[in-house]
């Protein structure tokens, strides 16, 4: 059982014999870090061997539930089991259940084990929240488990220390100074987490409990304490509401309960159903949800307060006073009256919501107009959720200030960085006599900290946690903890001084009792399905209202600040994955950094394009940071995502950004009044899509075409016509000048169809891709120059009005298209025909495949391929620094997989084993998961095969079960808008979808026969006609 | 040996009833011989043919560690990226392609239509070609990703019992580009056989006598030697011509056979014929002028030859802007938004600065050669045919960059930015070319002596072509006047 801190030749594997392994120095040295609950001990004494035994009998009960083991570094020999493990089929992937908390909210997953090594992750379908269905972040989250800047070791004040003395020192420290303790953790859902803090407590009763995660929604905690009394969670049911209006909330975004709401939401637009809903929103900044309203209009955050006082008078006859607010326009108004009035239509089926920018008094309002609706029940339910909290972050900075706190417990997270700025958590932690900080990276609150512990990931680890409606969710770990390690449950064991420190006897004992037993059925089942069935606990809240006196809502004179998380690294925990650094933002489509994004017209106002530096300057605190004016931002607001600008989150993140947090204070943690001015330097954004001015002629010539790539109507529209789509534009019968494909003796026709109406641009289905697929990150100078890897990408467009003078106007932004990009599949496909080699052909069954080996690299197919979806490998990128620009040496041999893993392939042990890693000087692109395809169709051959001769003759094309195969891109979306199967199957989804009357082929003059169609964009705005979202007033 | 200073003589004119001589202060073969081998045969050439073989050289040294940091590194380090897949590599090939051109058409064609001012510029054409095409050859074999596969272009039998794609345009380009090298070569080579047997016979030193000796194939002069060498020369010109019409077609169906917008067009084929003329000449202007300068062959290139050479760069230049603005016409006329925005986004997007460099240069400047008075000025002519030049590469850029950089998704385009590699690259190629045209014309016969000495008027007893009596008229009092001034 090696691990990557030492350098043990003989490496891990199985124990042959005891002895052997007992005897050898390097077990003696490491069993401190294997064993932290104290067997180290019972060895060192060298006389208990049976209780030795009996842990590891455990350790292979363990093996045998479907656990690896070991860590499985990749290791050249080949050598047979002598034993093969239970259900394990050398070079057949398994999955596994588990979970993660992230937000407070467990999230429920299947990875994929190949050989031992965890290699993806997707949904788990029996969780309620999953569906199967995942975001970005849980799609990226296999890359954090592999990344050689993890913390390796425990230290104490930088010197490398061991759990043991730590442990050591907990036992001496905390008895006698308990007292002066406080703990900092993040919201956690966790049962078994919540167990052992009240044990903590008991123990420490004097110790200040602090739950702080900078993105928290305490606002709303705040509102919806004052409505019903309590600690609440609302849960959305989005499918079941006609008409959503959201007040700056941004559902459909990244955040802990983006998949469920985005999989609500895409339901309620299913055209099948009759009737589409209606997204009202008003917002600062645009956002996903934004992009997808029906009805939009951007506005200053004070603004936003306006309406929903003006709303929530007429909705639940109520209102609060709020500082700050301005009077709302007679435009602003009239639009809002039409809100109120389409919300009441909808009674029960109407929903409210407010962004975490919102003050307290607005989720106040929200939670009223709710209830006046009548919508608790049907579109929201509340689950109650007791907070762990017995003090904020600004009582425990006072507390650290006049001396009464000497000791700060960091669990995860990371204040120090995060905390609001007029804290100064860094200095107060800094200056403790006492700090510890568990972490998966020596990051800026671990330089601070006196104590240093590496955390394992969730993926090394036992846990457990709720999903959003209280379902309980196990999470097991799939593969020994590759640095060491311990989780948040196995620190807070030791901390309470619980006997039991193993993790997943600690989860096991909260589920079921301190008697129940690895081979408890019901903790097995809860292990194999990673939810404990019917455990939800939704409720409809009792009333024990307190109405508030009144609210702030903070906005500036001129300039205002608005703090959001970003897409890319949430609230900064996502820094060192490259993979989410390279994920291009929704609506920015900006990669490796933040920006100010402003408004066009302020933009002009300021004389800034994109790039141009800004001095962003709140209260006594500036920053500067690259602007990138981005239309429907209201205007004079400027939107800052957080969570760049790490100082010590890792390689990756080096450079990349910048820290915003220096603005936000705990008066301001969502809005600021600001003070801008331009520097006059300039800096590169790496943005995956070009910028045009609106009127240049690329400008004009991208809203020309517009109408034609990306289709959209109006309900009334679609009614009238449903066809409507077909008849944008026209094609005439073309011929081909070559033969073209027939397919002769075709089995299988695969298949593909993108719903526009429903795709949120949510990033899910890159990251799979990223993930399933082998593809690298190229850096940001990569990026810079347009090489980024991508093999599915989200295209994103702004549709402007007229400005009256022939040309566009940026400042009236109509519509946000968004659309994923990927090879289409044509059966007469261009790129093949200009091939010099054949290294690109098509297949019986319809895929254009790319035959690696063959390409030479001429790049001619990306040339000729009409989509641009083709991914040329310039260098070598898995050899290659990717996260600097390199001078001369752009490749060093191994860089990415052996040198900066410290010698091992730590970063190979991800790569899916079933897809080529490619090298340089190869063309690559989008195959439908052509390996999903045929480890379905293998095995659908061997079943068919031993069928009887009368079964064979009924089934002569070998058939495959609609839904058998799912590409990566469908499985991780969380709206379902790609739909991927058999076009000879006419019973099949993809068939019946293909031949849906709003469907159409991108560019289908070029006679292309694209096996991917899109399904146009149907609206509901409230005119009905065309659609009349504005940002400008 | 007519030492006769040379002296402004003006050939140029159109008299009808007396063709002008193309061979000026020259009646005798021997003098012929003599003036054009000065270069070759003296001791040392001058300091000016050292300073810029220096130079050359140092260039085409750094094309090589161009070449092989690429190699080692990847194609990553030119600026080609996503939209613009191909970028100066491809540019480049194209540009040389084009030079390549006069020198067939020169030897091949005007050959065979008996043009014979074509004698005097046809070897050194036909040197540029050959070294142009080996210009033009290096960059898509170091273009492609993976340099050392290159050889699958080729249809070589081989284990995996694979042939190369025959339906794609490169594949075209190897076996156009290939065949018009080769025949090239040969016909070059060929023309080339008396005048090395002239060079073995003076020959001085043993290795000059045994290197001329060896590439002149045993030539002697007798009339079955001319008989068979004429014959094979006038089957080469014949299986020349056609190719000076294919190479470029070819090269111009990488482009009109994908479907791009700004690259599928049928105007290509003859479009691409014409620019490569007309890049041709004016490659050959560029290099005649200084050679005749530095070498003292303003007797034999004289201005007439240039003079006729104006004529051609006018009439393609002509040409290709009509092409220009045809390919204009055709796109507003086709009413499809792709085609139209994709030639308006030439001329007005952002790399519409390329392409005005393109019109003026390659369109306007051209115009000038309808005056005489700018066709016999060598200062304006140079300066013409260095704009062409300049002009005919950013029409390749235009075509491959432009087209590339803004096709049918706005989400893909993107610009293209050469690195500094990219133009090393094709400084050094510049190096490799004029290294070779360098050493040519210090040890090959730079102009076709045996061909030349054909036209001259004592080379035609009977008084047909360009006139004995006259000539020798002419040249006759010349040489009184001279005697007179003197």
């Amino acid at each position: 059982m090696s691990s990557l801190n030492e350098s043990n030749e003989n490496g891990q594997t199985w124990w042959r014999s005891l002895d052997e392994v007992v005897a050898g120095d390097a077990f003696q040295a490491q069993l401190q870090d294997e064993f932290p609950e104290g067997s180290g001990e019972l060895l060192a004494t060298g006389d208990d061997r049976r209780h030795f035994l009996k842990i590891m009998g455990a350790s292979m009960a363990l093996a045998g539930l479907g656990v690896a083991g070991c860590r499985r570094w990749p290791k050249e020999n080949i050598v047979p089991y002598a034993t093969r493990p239970e259900n394990t089929m050398p070079g057949i992937p398994e999955q596994y259940a588990s979970c993660f908390d992230f937000g407070g909210i467990s999230q429920g997953v299947l990875v994929t084990s190949n050989d031992g090594r965890p290699t993806k992750i997707e949904g788990n379908p029996e969780h309620p929240d999953s569906k199967g269905k995942t975001d970005a972040f849980t799609q990226a989250a296999i890359l954090d488990l592999y990344d050689p800047d993890r913390s390796r070791q425990v230290t104490y004040d930088g010197e490398k220390s061991s759990l043991a003395a730590f442990r050591e020192w907990v036992n001496t420290y905390l008895p006698k100074a308990g007292k002066g303790i406080a703990i900092i953790s993040e919201p956690s859902s966790s049962p078994t987490f919540e167990r052992l803090r009240r044990a903590f407590m008991k123990k420490n009763p004097q110790a200040m409990w602090v739950e702080y995660s900078p993105l928290a929604n305490t606002n709303e905690q705040i509102g919806l304490n004052n409505a019903f009394g309590g600690q609440w969670i609302p849960v959305y049911n989005i499918a079941k509401a006609t008409s959503i209006v959201s007040l700056d909330a941004d559902f459909l975004g990244a955040g802990p309960m983006q998949v469920p709401n985005t999989r609500g939401w895409a339901d309620s637009r299913n055209l099948d159903h009759g009737n589409i809903s209606r997204v009202w929103i008003a917002e600062p900044g645009l956002s996903v949800t934004g992009a997808k309203a029906d009805e939009r209009r951007s506005m200053n955050p004070a603004v936003v307060a306006a309406v929903a006082n003006y709303v929530a008078k007429q909705i639940a006859h109520t209102d609060v006073a709020i500082e700050g607010t301005v009077a709302l326009t007679a435009e602003q108004q009239a639009w809002a009256d039409k809100m109120v009035a389409d919300l009441q239509h909808a009674g029960k089926h109407g929903l409210v919501l407010a962004g975490a920018g919102q003050p307290a008094s607005v989720h106040y309002l929200v939670a009223r107009m709710n209830e006046a609706l009548g919508v608790v029940g049907t579109t929201v339910a509340y689950r109650s959720a007791g907070s762990g909290s017995s003090a904020t972050i600004e009582e425990l900075a006072a507390a650290i200030q006049n001396g009464s706190t000497q000791g700060v417990i960091i669990i995860g997270g990371n204040p120090a960085y995060d905390a609001p700025a007029n804290l100064k958590m860094l200095e107060a932690i800094k200056a403790l006599p006492f700090s510890m900080h568990l972490s998966m990276y020596e990051d800026e609150t671990s330089s601070v900290c006196k104590w240093h512990l590496n955390a394992a990931h969730w993926l090394e680890s036992w846990g457990d946690g709720l999903a959003a409606d209280g379902t309980v969710c196990v999470g097991q770990p799939l593969i020994e903890p590759l640095f060491g390690g311990i989780s948040s449950l196995e620190l807070l064991a030791i901390l309470a001084g619980n006997p039991e420190t193993n993790g997943e006897v600690l989860v096991r004992a909260t589920l079921l009792g301190k008697s129940a037993d690895n081979w408890n059925p019901k903790w097995r089942t809860a292990v194999h399905d990673g939810v404990v069935a019917d455990s939800a606990i939704l409720e409809n809240p009792p009333v024990n209202r307190r109405v508030p006196e009144g609210g702030t809502v903070v906005s500036g004179e001129k300039f205002t600040a608005c703090f959001v998380p970003s897409s890319a690294v949430w609230d900064g925990r996502h820094a060192n994955n490259g993979w989410l650094q390279e994920l291009p933002d929704t609506i920015t489509k900006l990669t490796w950094d933040n920006a100010a994004l402003v408004s066009p017209q302020t933009a002009k106002t300021l004389g800034v394009k994109q790039g141009d530096m800004l001095a962003i300057s709140v209260g006594s605190q500036s920053i500067s940071i690259a602007a990138l004016p981005v239309p429907g931002t209201a205007d004079d607001v400027i939107m800052l995502p957080l969570g760049y600008g790490r100082t010590n989150a890792g390689r990756v993140s080096e450079g990349a950004g910048t820290d915003i947090y220096p603005l936000r204070t705990t008066a301001t943690m969502w809005s600021a009044p600001a003070t801008v001015s331009v520097t006059g330097d300039s800096y590169p954004l790496a943005t995956t899509q070009t910028h045009f001015a609106v009127n240049s002629t690329p400008g004009k010539g991208t809203q020309e075409r517009l109408p034609l790539l990306f289709r959209e109507g109006t309900i009334d529209q679609y009614n009238a016509d449903p066809a409507f789509a077909k008849h944008v534009g026209h094609s005439s019968h073309s011929l081909s000048i070559f033969e073209e494909q027939q397919f002769v003796g075709a089995k299988y026709k695969w298949g593909m169809t993108i719903d526009l109406s429903t795709c949120t641009g949510c990033n899910a289905c890159v990251a799979a891709c990223h993930a399933e697929n082998n593809i690298p990150i190229v850096g940001k100078d990569q990026v810079l120059m347009g090489r980024e890897m991508h093999w599915i990408r989200i295209d994103r467009y702004f549709a402007f009005g007229s400005d009256g003078h022939g040309g566009y106007d940026n400042n009236d932004l109509t519509a946000v298209a968004i659309q994923p990009m990927t090879c289409q599949h044509c059966e007469n496909a261009p790129c093949e025909e200009v091939c010099p080699v054949a290294a690109t052909v098509h297949d019986s069954d319809g895929l254009n495949t790319m035959i690696y080996n063959r390409c030479v690299g001429t790049r001619y197919c990306s040339n000729n391929c009409p989509f641009k979806v083709r991914r040329f490998n310039y260098f070598d990128y898995f050899r290659r620094d990717p996260l600097r620009s390199t001078g001369m040496l752009q490749v060093q041999p191994d860089y990415y997989i052996k040198a900066q893993s410290g010698g091992k392939t730590l970063r190979a042990m991800q790569f899916n084993p079933d897809v080529t890693v490619r090298m340089r000087g190869v063309m690559e692109k989008c195959t439908y998961c052509t390996q999903r395809i045929q480890r379905v169709k293998i095995a659908t051959k061997n079943a068919w095969v031993k069928k009887t001769e009368a079964q064979k003759q009924a089934d002569p094309r070998v058939a495959i079960a609609d839904g058998a195969i799912v590409t990566a891109c469908q499985q991780a979306c969380p709206a379902d808008a790609i739909v991927f199967g058999d076009l000879m199957d006419t019973k099949s989804r993809v068939t019946k979808l293909h031949e849906e009357k709003r469907s159409y082929q991108m560019l289908e003059e070029l006679n292309l026969k694209s096996r991917t169609k899109y399904l146009a964009r149907v609206t509901n705005p409230v005119d009905g006609a065309a659609a009349t979202e504005g940002g400008h007033h | 040996m007519a030492s006769v200073p040379a002296q402004p003589f003006d050939n140029t004119g159109e008299d009808p009833t007396a063709r002008s001589p193309l061979i000026l202060n020259h009646t005798d073969f021997g003098s012929v011989t003599n003036d054009i081998l000065k270069g070759n045969e003296s001791a040392k050439p001058p300091k000016s043919w050292y300073f810029a073989l220096a130079v050359s050289f140092t260039m085409m040294s750094m094309l090589g560690a161009m070449i092989g940091y690429l190699i080692f590194t990847g194609v990553g380090v030119w600026g080609n990226n996503n939209p613009v897949a191909w970028g100066y590599p491809i540019v480049n090939f194209v540009f040389w392609v084009g030079i390549g051109h006069a020198g067939t058409l020169i030897s091949a064609i005007l050959f065979l239509f008996r043009q014979k001012w074509r004698t005097a510029i046809n070897r050194f054409a036909e040197a540029m070609t050959i070294f142009a095409v080996i210009c033009a050859g290096t960059f898509p074999g170091i273009h492609i990703g993976r340099v050392w596969l290159a050889y699958w272009l080729f249809p070589i039998p081989n284990q995996m019992d694979m042939w190369p794609q025959f339906r794609s345009p490169l594949l075209w380009d190897v076996f156009a580009v290939g065949t018009y090298f080769t025949v090239s070569l040969l016909f070059w080579y060929l023309g080339m056989v008396p005048d090395l047997a002239t060079m073995r016979d003076r020959s001085t030193t043993k290795v000059k006598q045994l290197a001329y000796g060896i590439a002149s194939l045993g030539w002697r002069g007798s009339m079955r030697h001319w008989h068979r060498y004429e014959r094979a020369y006038l089957l080469l010109a014949a299986l020349a011509t056609p190719l000076v019409l294919s190479v470029h077609s070819v090269v111009s169906f990488d482009f009109a056979v994908s479907q791009l917008p700004g690259w599928h067009t049928t105007i290509f084929p003859p479009y691409f014929v014409a620019g490569a003329i007309f890049s041709g000449f004016a490659m050959v202007m560029t290099l005649a002028i200084p050679a005749r300068q530095l070498w003292g062959l303003k007797d034999f290139i004289t201005m007439r030859h240039l003079d006729n050479m104006c004529k051609i760069v006018l009439f393609t230049g002509s040409i290709v802007g009509y092409a220009y603005s045809m390919e204009f016409f055709i796109a507003w006329y086709s009413g499809e938004i792709y085609e139209s925005f994709a030639f308006i986004n030439r001329a007005f997007g952002p790399y519409g600065w390329a392409y005005w460099i393109m019109v003026s240069c390659n369109v306007i400047t051209p115009q000038i050669f309808w005056f005489k008075k700018a066709r016999t000025n060598i200062a304006i002519i140079f300066t013409a045919s260095l704009l062409v030049n300049v002009g005919m590469w950013f029409e390749r850029f235009v075509i491959v960059v432009t087209s590339l950089a803004n096709d049918f998704l706005p989400s893909s385009w993107g610009m293209y930015e050469p690195t500094w590699v990219d133009v090393m690259t094709f400084l050094g190629s510049f190096g490799l070319f004029m290294t070779f045209f360098l050493l040519f014309i210090r040890f090959l016969p730079v102009l076709a002596i045996a061909e030349l000495k054909a036209i001259m008027p004592i080379a035609d007893p009977h008084g047909q072509g360009h006139s004995y009596e006259e000539m020798s008229m002419e040249t006759d009092e010349q040489a009184k006047i001279a005697e007179e001034d003197e």
